[in-house]
């Protein structure tokens, strides 16, 4: 039971990561992101070409985050033309572009088998020695994330990104250029999300296409919403809750007796069910955004 | 006249085959306030999303500081120092008052301020804030104000870039009475600190009160250009504003 607490406290802690970069495109810049996983990708990949190539764990992040760089760069020019409506399927429909890539170009990715193997972080450290240290490792990346957001989002940058979430014609007309805010958002995001896939590539030690289906999207997205769209700490909280939830719900399908196929269906309903609640009732989320809070400059 | 500031010329717009602005040219000093006056649907509006970059001019070039804006971005143009406010400004609902005119300046607006704390500086803001008497409201959400408030926390956000050139569209729309007086002032103390302003209105008393000259366009074209104590005895004025029967009868008597 211990180990299989601190699987799923690592496995919070790197959708934490997820669920802040998101809340920081969606909550505060007004970047309806659809394609949130693909940057998680960016990260796995980056990690498993890496491995393939004997290059190491170094390359392996660099490499991840020159991917998840590039997929924001694109990301970003798609939005120059298109409204933020019609911007977010675009970006669903990236995303499914490249995980389509990836399942079929076996020569770089591995394919529909992806790559197997990739060493543990802290493989030469006896259990439960090793994922406790993958555990401080991911608490530590999630503190350093909480961190730069907060500091990004109370300063007057953040106030800009505000603005153009809410007012776009007036932040235009102060002068803001919306392009570069919303590039610089969507590449300090991908970062966040390219670190956790690279470390949840060397925990998990496989990456494959599967890992990148839309409706790992839309569990970020449930996160985001379910914790408090616009607050970092929602955002957090929002995963950790999640994470609890469905890994428990194996322990609920025993207590009650029920065939084992209802547990994915179960963890369906906790996403979508989730979603309906919090949008009707609670909009705000569990931690709501702070308005006219501290500024630190 | 000092040094032109804003320079418009031959500037034209159709809306497909409707023509909303013909030939206008004008021109505004650094240190003038002009009127620009029309009937509803006269081109007023037109020429002020024109002159800010937020429409293109079929034909036509404007200057600004002696550099034309051709092709030149709304965002870029605020940069150089032309501002705007909008005729129905809207504002966001999870930012402060205080929160939105802090966000007016781009000073240490950048991503890597973020991290050394340039920008922290905000006796302007709270300067501007309590000018316009928004200090009761300063915690407030920007979009629980009143439509008048709305105005003014335009005008003070638009004030907070340092423009060269502020082009106010119907400022006073919503404002109590009492706070138009207030607002003349203010205006023109910033006038004298070198703000230019370019004041799309329809009161015409306030156009007295603050405009040293008033430009009146008609169906696209400038009907007027001269002192607002002399546009009630402009007849082509007149006609456009109560009809041809009417600026005769004033024009005879």
């Amino acid at each position: 039971m211990f180990e299989f607490l601190i699987h799923v406290s690592i496995m919070a802690c790197l959708y934490g990561l997820l669920s802040l970069s998101l809340n920081l495109q969606v909550g505060f810049a007004g970047l309806v992101n659809f394609g949130q996983v693909i940057l998680f990708g960016c990260g796995t990949y980056g990690a498993a070409i890496a491995f393939s190539h004997q290059l190491g764990p170094v390359a392996g992040i660099a490499l991840g985050i020159v991917f998840a760089v590039v997929v924001a760069a694109a990301f970003a020019r798609l939005g120059r033309n298109l409204g933020a409506d019609y911007w977010g399927i675009a970006t669903l429909a990236v995303a499914e572009v490249l995980r389509i890539l990836a399942n079929n170009e076996a020569w770089l990715t591995g394919g529909a088998q992806g790559v197997s193997g990739i060493p543990l972080l802290f493989g030469d450290k006896p259990r439960p020695m090793g994922p406790l240290m993958t555990l401080g490792l991911c608490v530590a990346l999630l503190i350093a994330a909480w961190w730069l957001c907060q500091r990004l989002t109370t300063s007057r940058y953040g106030l800009a990104l505000k603005l153009m979430r809410e007012e776009p014609q007036l932040a235009a007309s102060l002068g803001y250029d919306l392009a570069v805010l919303k590039t610089q958002t969507l590449m300090v995001a991908a970062v966040l999300a390219a670190a956790s896939g690279f470390v949840f590539a060397h925990y998990i030690t496989f990456v494959g296409p599967d890992q990148l289906v839309s409706s790992e999207t839309f569990l970020i997205w449930a996160m985001v919403i379910i914790g408090g769209s616009g607050n970092h700490l929602g955002a957090i909280v929002g995963a950790i809750l999640m994470q609890f939830l469905f890994a428990f719900v194996p322990f609920v399908k025993d207590a009650l007796g029920l065939p084992s196929e209802y547990v994915a269906a179960m963890r369906l309903t906790l996403v979508g069910g989730g979603l309906l609640v919090f949008l009707m009732w609670r909009t705000q989320g569990l931690i709501p955004e702070r308005i006219g809070g501290k500024q630190n400059g | 006249m000092a040094e032109a500031v804003l320079t418009a010329e031959h500037i034209a717009k159709a809306f497909g085959a409707h023509k909303v602005l013909s030939d206008v040219r004008f021109c505004i000093g650094a240190d003038e306030i002009v009127g620009l006056l029309g009937p509803n649907g006269s081109g007023k509006s037109t020429l002020l999303n024109i002159v800010s970059g937020f429409s293109r001019p079929d034909a036509g070039e404007i200057l600004f500081l002696g550099k034309s804006l051709a092709g030149m971005p709304s965002h870029k143009i605020a940069r150089h120092g032309l501002v705007r406010t909008f005729q129905l400004p809207s504002m966001p609902h999870r930012m402060t008052v205080r929160e939105v005119l802090r966000a007016g300046s781009r000073d240490g607006a950048g991503l890597l301020n973020s991290f050394t704390g340039k920008g922290s500086e905000d006796a302007n803001a709270d300067e501007l804030i309590e000018q316009f008497a928004l200090a009761p409201v300063a915690h407030l959400p920007a979009s629980s104000l009143s439509g008048g408030q709305k105005k003014l926390l335009s005008i003070a956000v638009a004030l907070r870039t340092r423009p060269k050139l502020l082009c106010l569209d119907e400022p006073t729309a919503g404002v109590h009475p009492q706070l138009r007086g207030r607002m003349v002032e203010l205006l023109k103390a910033f006038n004298k600190r070198g703000v230019a302003m370019l004041v799309v209105e329809h009161d015409m008393h306030f156009i007295r009160e603050l405009c040293g000259r008033c430009i009146v366009l008609d169906r696209g074209e400038i009907i007027a250009d001269c002192a607002p104590r002399e546009l009630t005895e402009n007849e082509r004025v007149v006609e456009a504003y109560l009809g041809k029967s009417v600026a005769r009868q004033k024009v005879s008597a």
